[in-house]
């Protein structure tokens, strides 16, 4: 379904993808733990989480600064702005001056980069160490995104995100051109490592050497580690529906509440199917050494720049 | 079929023909070269079977089948029974680092691409862009072999760049005569055998690979 999508429309879809984050997570956990034959937490966990964590209170080390406070606030802020630009229900652009893809890729670049901005600054270790590595992994993945992007940005003449949904149509794979295949082998290989996963990160420790984004976390507490932890949440699911909205088809049409909800549930499905791809990378893949991710990083990049050299020559 | 749907699966196979080469390329274990080689050669099967169904040459669908057979299932049994017997490293020994192969086979890639826009009308009367990729598959089938110390990596990145020659020709001649392609195949199959052989036999005697043996002893 296409169209113009009001202002109404662009700041539900936002709400919703803000909701449903903690639940793709809590999915993901949920199908991982079944893979390892355990029961696991219930999908809700998540959302149980984050409540506990906005009823504590905070404590903060004695070396960070004023700012360190405003961050997670900050970050969570970045991150449910970069949702706006994303289609969720229907496909089209938004009926007002918005955004485009390289403004979330930008809003998502600076959520990072003030997470580990607060990392630094409250002087731990971990937290040093943990925004060193993210901020070594962060330029080989975002110039890829941004690539993947203008691949299928190419073909559709805009960077806009709900005019390249519409531009995708209702046809799947039989609409595929060479250069699709190619991008979303680059974007499937990037999800995990955006979305701060195996074979890159390691989300489900506190305690490695090896992790990234957890590692710069550690210094917050009670209501700001809620919002730091709600701010990749959903900057998880403002991913998965990025590279759902460039590759994968929109949902049938129809008007009003019913249109709405169609397009919600077909949402759902593409979400789903790259959860349970997540889900399957996490379980089946051991984490890469830091040294190695760099070569993996450079397979997508190959890929993208293949498919951007398909589109182009 | 259509002469565009002709041209869009062609250029589809062509894509996913790359993507193999790449993971071909970036594989840091021998088996993983070994699968992606076997999926390339699945890929290349699959696209003479489509010419087969476009071009109603019966052909083509000999040597689909054939490809199938020898090099999508069993070249790749003797790599891996090969690698079985003789316990190597998991890890394959690039000359130079495998990020930097990598960017060679883009620069491949596109220059392949850049190049053959320069051949427009012969480019036009091929299906889709199954000449460059066929050119980019065989140059970085060479550049595999290039970069790699062990005789097996050599191998797949042989295999890589036949594959390449294999779907050039194919899609070119829109099926060459069928003695040509089965004298092709038999080729593949000799050198693998001979190759196979040599590799058991050097590493039997003096426990060397082709690495080691850069100097003439008279």
């Amino acid at each position: 379904m296409t169209g113009e999508r009001p202002l109404a429309l662009v700041l539900l879809e936002m709400t919703l993808l803000v909701l449903a984050g903690p639940l793709v997570t809590g999915a993901i956990q949920k199908m991982k733990a079944r893979l390892q034959c355990r029961q696991g937490a219930g999908v809700l966990q998540p959302y149980r989480d984050l409540t506990k964590l906005f009823r504590k209170g905070t404590v903060q080390a004695d070396t960070a600064s004023g700012f360190f406070r405003s961050i997670p606030v900050l970050v969570v802020a970045a991150t449910v702005a970069a949702g706006a630009f994303v289609p969720v229900v229907r496909a089209g652009p938004p009926a007002f001056p918005l955004g485009d893809a390289l403004m979330l890729l930008g809003l998502l670049a600076l959520a990072r980069f003030l997470t580990a901005v607060g990392a630094l600054d409250a002087g731990g270790a971990f937290g040093g160490m943990g925004a060193s590595r993210e901020m070594t992994i962060a330029p080989l993945v975002e110039p890829v995104l941004m690539m993947v992007v203008f691949s299928t940005a190419i073909a559709a003449g805009t960077t806009e995100l709900g005019a390249l949904a519409a531009h995708r149509g209702t046809s799947w794979l039989l609409a595929w051109s060479a250069a699709d295949f190619l991008g979303f082998a680059a974007m499937l290989l990037l999800l995990p490592a955006e979305t701060g996963r195996i074979p890159v990160d390691n989300p489900d420790t506190h305690l490695e050497l090896t992790m990234l984004h957890e590692g710069m976390l550690l210094e917050h507490s009670g209501p700001g580690l809620g919002c730091m932890v709600l701010a990749s949440h959903t900057r998880q699911i403002v991913i998965v529906a990025v590279a759902s909205a460039l590759f994968f088809p929109v949902g049938p049409a129809g008007a009003g509440v019913v249109g709405v909800l169609v397009g919600a549930g077909a949402f759902a499905g593409k979400i789903l199917a790259l959860a349970i791809y997540l889900a399957l990378v996490e379980s089946s893949y051991a984490k890469l050494r830091l040294f190695r991710v760099p070569q993996y990083l450079g397979v997508g990049f190959v890929c993208a720049l293949t498919a951007l050299a398909l589109r182009i020559l | 079929m259509s002469e565009e749907a002709l041209h869009a699966v062609i250029d589809d196979l062509g894509a996913l023909l790359l993507f193999t080469m790449i993971l071909i390329v970036a594989a840091g274990q021998i088996y993983r070269a070994i699968y992606a080689v076997s999926a390339q050669s699945l890929l290349i099967a699959i696209a003479a079977a489509v010419l087969a169904t476009a071009t109603g040459n019966r052909d083509l669908w000999v040597i689909a089948g054939v490809t199938l057979a020898v090099k999508a299932v069993a070249l790749p049994w003797v790599l891996h029974w090969i690698v079985q017997r003789m316990d190597i490293r998991r890890e394959i020994e690039p000359v130079i680092p495998i990020a930097a192969t990598l960017a060679l086979s883009v620069v491949i890639v596109v220059a392949s691409f850049q190049l053959t826009t320069s051949l427009g009308p012969v480019r036009q009367a091929i299906a889709g862009n199954a000449l460059p990729v066929g050119i980019s598959l065989t140059l970085t089938g060479v550049l595999v072999m290039a970069t790699r110390k062990t005789a097996l990596t050599q191998m797949v990145g042989l295999f890589a760049s036949e594959n390449g020659i294999f779907f050039t020709a194919m899609a070119v001649t829109q099926g060459m005569p069928l003695i040509i392609e089965i004298g092709v195949i038999l080729d593949v199959i000799l050198a693998a055998l001979v190759m196979t052989i040599l590799v058991l036999r050097v590493r039997s005697t003096v426990d060397a690979d082709v690495a080691d043996l850069d100097r003439l002893r008279g």
